[in-house]
């Protein structure tokens, strides 16, 4: 036979064509596989970088700080001090004192440039700045009449300029921002009228007008998700647990057993917007329900996390040995006693986990929330739950996707930012649900 | 009476129920907790049970069915004399709660009683001033309807809290009535119980039947006004709100396999190669790092890949390839889209593929390493074709995920409804077109909005087949080995 | 134990296939096999037995490095095949394992058809030409493993699908494919019915005509069944090595003489 003259009588020592061949192809294998590997990892990590590389300019900002005469003539006519009455007086009144205040300050250091208008000076200051400044003496209408240092947000593009969004060569060709603007801004640093500090209006302002990126906040969005997240949490551990419990321990093996199986199954891969597509005709249109509101919002994500909660909880009542089980009921525990008493607080840190895991999914999730009307403008704080359930509000995944389809650069800043923000939740949100399982899985 | 007090007062019944049914067992028994049927704690459990549920239940129901019955008691009170031409009931009603919400608005700015309101010649413009603004002048009968409306909103409330609180009362008797020594309570209750687990593991059935009947009960709506030929078969895909609108499926759906294919180049071979060498070859320590890394990313949320392709992706291939090859001068392409897709795919594939291909029996490998095999070899010719069928069930799901699949699309793919080869075109899909149609303030009985719950359906028929196809392979595979 | 060599000299067969000294294996810091000195013979079957534990598998896998798969192993000493030293630094594994075949405890036929379960090995080493002398190896392989009568006819059937007995003559097929000048069998019969075994033992004692094979196993009577030489190991020590007749009748060692009689084991 040929095949035995080509094995036998060879030395082991000598390694033959054959086998150099097939350990070459062995070895390509293996880079295939490290390239695979890497790539992945790689994706993860300028996917990272990409986005904290635009997002982290988001949480400091450009602010000028300068003394403000708030003059009572003007804010207060009647002198008595009543908020009612100096509310007719609109960010109008506000904006001419705060460029006032500004051109004073440039006057006595000497900053401002030949032939620059007051106009041009006020622009330098937001157009968020007096409805800030509004707010703050209509709190404390004892303000007027005083001279309060007041930190002014600067405009946007003097934003961009510091960050490097805006140069020179693109504010040449810019109707919103002129280079001289740039010029005088350079100077105020130097002397210490204007800085960059961190930015705590990101994180809990409301949003802002397309015009206005200096200002955009995710206050409301932060609040919306939370809202949700609370009725995530309070609808679907329940009902999930209740539901597993029911399958795992329960029901008999049946048709209608096994269709709810294979509907949890199912339900689990359906695409996202098709819950958002069912809330929009059951909740929104069937039932009438507010649109935007927080409480569609999460009952359309707790329908959608309810099928990863059941999933995880079934693992985890599975994972507690039959012998407990046993144990319980030969001392003459009823059936439910024993799930009650026994298999469902030892599953309980496999559950919990499983839940948190949900959240984080439901706290993530875009694409519903867009057709429940969610992607509306939206910057009233809605109020507190109960009623505030049905309030309009954002959330923040949404605010990111809004923030994407606004024209001024500075909106991908700021959806970069909020992405930031979203991933701390997340990962929050992961690390308590690791720290669980760790703390304490059993193994049997 | 506001919903949070009225359901911290049937709580509050309920804890009380507790206390009391617990109560009532021991004086039954003069304190000897032995003569009962089952421990006290029970009796209280069931009062809780019979105060609690039901008035949370008919709450539950009431507050979705009452808009409902509003609606339609203020509908029938307008006269069809007062339909404007080419409007509808729907129109008008919509008027009709903004009327009813300006009043509000009015009424508590305090400037206007409401009487006095409906009496005023220029309700239009005094609702304006209040921030309603109104399309079209406003009929008598119309503010009637709004002021009926507003009416019937805090009657109905009054109506829930009282029958509400009744149920609760009632229940609470009763189940105090029912205590006695032989009564079984705990049976009772633990009846009860699992009632309740069974009503809990019915929502997803609930859900899917919502799902379905949403889809079909608006589909057939939209093939009424636009026929189903047009929508199969017809290449274009061009809305306009005037009407006359071409709304073929074909380049939604042309664009949706398109960004999936590319996505499913770039995730399988990755997934698969990263799958096999970290289940074959890697070392421990490698394993330990690489793998969570690979499975961060599918923890990471759409809306972040999406800005990725936007911000980072898109620009790149547009400045890079595009541009420089003369292929294309879009950011948002096909290809942008089904590359970033594919990243966050990897992970699917990858991570089924790890569990498939380790349940590979290590009988098989020590087989073929006996025959002096080489890794590779036993990998491609041993555990691949083994481990086959899961693997094959993994890229569908990946797939159905792909085409499903909304934020990157929407933010990478562009909207352009075209039919084109070239990958660094923008193409749109049929998830970016659902989202456009139903977002807005659209008309919602126009053809151009009830298309999209036709896509969604074409949507969840395409993936729930590749699902329950994927779960099929995967489960007859698992059975092999089991 | 220099007593072996004695032994050995009694036997027909001269020539000596595999030489092992002083071989110990490690397991991380467990010491798995010790001390190590054995002889194997060409065209003998050489059976392994000892209690559960002993080391007689660990130390037949060591034959054909399969314990390079295991990342915590570790082998010290010399093994010769035909005088060349298996775990040489210039050895490829791949080409030892063409050269010593491995049956396994439990078959493990691939999920393929049984044609290209036989095939398999022939076709990565590179051994035939062209599809005629592959048809012609499986049918000699299925031959020498006295399975062709029952499986010509479904040649493309999975191999999965046979029963236990004629799975494991299946993988003893794809074994003697790649026509090794060993032929390692670690306890080929514990999962097989009686009827299965004795078709089995039967074919081990045919392929001793052009093998030299060595067989691990629990039963002591397959043992006196199937072999000329039986080593016994104990606790990772090879305890006696001997003619099996010998070994059965005559043990030299209080330890293999209460093993045999049942008093450990």
């Amino acid at each position: 036979m040929t095949a035995e003259s080509t094995n036998s009588g060879t030395s082991l020592y000598k390694t033959d064509a054959r086998t150099k061949r097939r350990n070459a192809s062995e070895a390509r294998f293996r880079i295939y596989g490290m390239a695979a590997v890497g790539f992945g990892v790689l994706a993860l990590i300028v996917l990272l970088t990409s986005v904290l590389g635009t997002g982290l300019g988001a949480f400091r900002q450009t602010f000028l700080t300068m003394p403000v005469a708030l003059d009572a003539a003007t804010l207060d006519k009647k002198g008595n001090r009543d908020p009612a009455e100096m509310a007719k007086v609109t960010t109008i009144g506000y904006q001419k004192i705060l460029e006032k205040a500004l051109i004073a300050e440039l006057t006595e250091q000497k900053l401002i440039p030949e032939g620059m208008s007051a106009k041009d000076v006020g622009g330098l200051i937001s157009k968020e700045a007096p409805a800030q400044l509004r707010n703050k003496v209509l709190a404390n209408p004892e303000l007027v009449g005083q001279t309060i240092t007041f930190r002014a947000l600067a405009n946007g593009r003097i934003d961009g300029y510091f960050k490097g969004r805006v140069t020179m060569e693109s504010a040449a060709l810019d109707s919103n921002v002129s280079p001289a603007q740039l010029e005088l801004a350079d100077k105020m640093r130097a002397a210490n009228l204007l800085g960059l500090s961190f930015n705590w209006g990101f994180i809990f302002d409301p949003d802002a007008s397309e015009l206005r990126p200096e200002a955009a906040g995710l206050g409301v969005a932060i609040l919306g998700s939370l809202y949700m997240m609370i009725i995530v949490l309070v609808l679907s551990l329940p009902l999930g647990v209740a539901a597993s419990i029911y399958l795992e321990e329960f029901a008999p093996t049946n048709r209608w057993t096994d269709l709810i199986e294979v509907n949890i199954a199912n339900l689990a891969a359906v695409p996202s917007i098709v819950f958002g597509i069912l809330g929009l005709a059951v909740f929104i249109n069937f039932a009438n329900m507010p649109q935007s509101s927080p409480l569609v919002g999460g009952l359309v994500l707790t329908l959608m996390t309810l099928p990863t909660i059941i999933i995880a909880t079934r693992a985890a009542l599975k994972a507690v040995p039959p012998s407990i089980k046993d144990a319980a009921l030969g001392v003459g525990a009823s059936k439910t006693q024993t799930v009650f008493h026994h298999v469902l607080p030892l599953a309980m840190p496999g559950i919990l986990t499983g839940t948190i895991i949900g959240l984080a999914q439901a706290l993530g999730e875009t694409a519903p929330l867009l057709l429940i009307g969610m992607v509306a403008f939206v910057r009233d704080y809605p109020g507190a739950p109960p009623e505030g359930f049905l309030d309009p509000a954002s959330a923040l995944p949404v605010q990111v996707y809004n923030f994407t389809q606004r024209a001024d650069p500075a909106f991908i800043e700021r959806a970069s930012g909020a992405i930031i923000v979203l991933l701390v939740f997340l990962l929050t949100m992961n690390i308590l649900a690791i720290i669980l399982r760790r703390r304490f899985e059993r193994r049997w | 009476m506001s919903l949070g007090i009225l359901s911290l007062i049937v709580a509050a019944l309920a804890a009380a129920g507790f206390f009391l049914g617990r109560r009532f067992a021991l004086a039954k028994v003069a304190g000897d907790a032995r003569r009962l049927h089952s421990l006290p704690g029970y009796y209280g459990q069931t009062v809780f049970l019979f105060t609690a549920v039901p008035a949370f239940l008919v709450l539950g129901l009431w507050l979705l069915i009452q808009p409902i019955v509003i609606e339609n008691r203020v509908a029938g009170t307008i006269a069809p004399a007062d339909i404007p031409e080419g409007s509808s009931v729907g129109l008008v009603m919509s008027d009709v709660r903004r009327i009813a919400d300006g009043i509000e608005r009015v009424v508590s700015e305090g400037r206007m009683t409401e009487p006095e309101l409906a009496a005023h010649d220029d309700i239009r413009g005094e609702l304006a001033s209040a921030g309603v603004a109104l399309g079209n002048d406003v009929r008598p009968s119309v503010v009637e309807a709004a002021r009926n409306y507003r009416d019937l909103s805090p009657a109905s409330s009054l109506a829930m809290s009282g029958l509400v609180l009744a149920l609760a009362l009632a229940g609470m008797a009763f189940a105090l009535r029912r205590i006695s020594p032989d009564f079984r309570a705990r049976n009772v209750s633990e009846t009860f119980v699992r009632y309740l687990l069974i009503a809990a593991s019915t929502v997803a059935i609930l859900t899917t039947v919502g799902i379905v009947l949403s889809l079909v009960f608006e589909t057939v709506h939209f093939f009424r006004l636009y026929s189903a030929d047009k929508f199969f078969f017809n290449t274009v895909w061009n809305p306009q709100f005037r009407g006359g609108s071409d709304l073929g499926i074909w380049p939604l759906l042309w664009g949706t396999m398109y960004v999936s294919l590319i996505a499913l180049l770039v995730s399988v071979p990755v997934g698969i190669f990263a799958a096999i060498y970290l289940a074959e070859y890697a070392s421990k320590r490698v394993r330990a790092v690489a793998k969570p890394m690979i499975e961060i990313l599918a923890g990471i949320p759409t809306i972040v890949y999406g800005l990725f392709a936007l911000i980072t992706v898109g620009p790149m291939l547009r400045d890079f390839f595009a541009q420089p090859m003369g292929i294309g001068s879009s950011s948002s392409s096909v290809m942008t889209a089904g590359l970033v897709m594919g990243i966050m795919l990897i992970p699917f594939v990858s991570s089924l593929s790890d569990d498939i291909i380790n349940a590979v029996p290590q009988s098989l490998r020590d087989g073929s390493y006996g025959l002096g095999a080489t890794q590779s070899e036993t990998v491609k010719q041993v555990i691949l074709p083994a481990a086959l069928p899961g693997i094959v069930g993994a890229i569908l799901l990946a797939a159905s995920r792909a085409i499903g699949e909304t934020m990157i699309v929407v933010l990478g793919a562009g909207a352009a409804a075209k039919m084109s080869l070239n990958p660094f075109d923008a193409m749109t899909t049929v998830t970016v077109k659902i989202v456009s149609q139903l977002t807005g303030d659209t008309e919602f009985a126009s053809p151009e909005t009830l298309v999209a719950f036709a896509l969604g359906l074409t949507l969840f028929v395409f993936t729930l087949g590749l699902n329950v196809l994927a779960l099929y392979i995967v489960r007859k595979y698992r059975e092999q080995y089991e | 134990m220099n007593d072996m060599t004695l032994t050995e000299r009694a036997l027909e067969a001269t020539e000596i296939k595999f030489a092992a000294r002083d071989v110990q294996v490690y397991y991380g810091t467990s010491h798995a096999i010790k001390d190590v000195n054995i002889d194997i013979l060409d065209k003998t079957v050489t059976a392994f037995i000892g209690p559960s534990g002993c080391g007689k598998s660990t130390f037949l896998r060591c034959l054909n490095r399969m314990n390079d798969t295991i990342d915590v192993c570790r082998v010290e000493g010399d093994i010769l095949l035909d005088g060349e030293d298996i775990y040489d630094k210039k050895v490829d594994p791949v080409q030892l394992r063409a050269k010593v075949g491995m049956v396994f405890q439990k078959p493990n036929p691939f999920p393929k058809s049984i044609y290209d379960n036989v095939a398999y090995g022939p076709k990565i080493h590179g051994l035939t030409r062209n599809k005629a002398e592959l048809d012609e190896v499986v049918e000699s392989s299925l031959r020498k493993a006295a399975l062709w009568n029952e499986v010509k006819d479904r040649l493309d059937s999975p191999g999965t699908g046979l029963s236990g007995g004629q799975q494991q003559r299946l993988c003893i097929a794809r074994a003697v494919a790649t026509s090794p000048e060993v032929l390692l069998m670690d306890e080929p019969c514990s999962a097989l019915d009686p009827i299965a075994t004795a078709q089995v033992e039967e074919l081990i004692d045919e392929l001793r005509g052009n093998f030299s094979v060595v067989i691990v196993t629990h039963s002591m009577q397959q043992a006196a069944r199937v072999s000329q030489r039986t080593a016994f190991f104990h606790l990772g020590n090879l305890v006696e090595l001997g003619d099996t007749t010998q070994i059965f009748t005559n043990p030299k060692d209080p330890r293999t003489e209460s093993y045999i009689t049942g008093r450990i084991g």
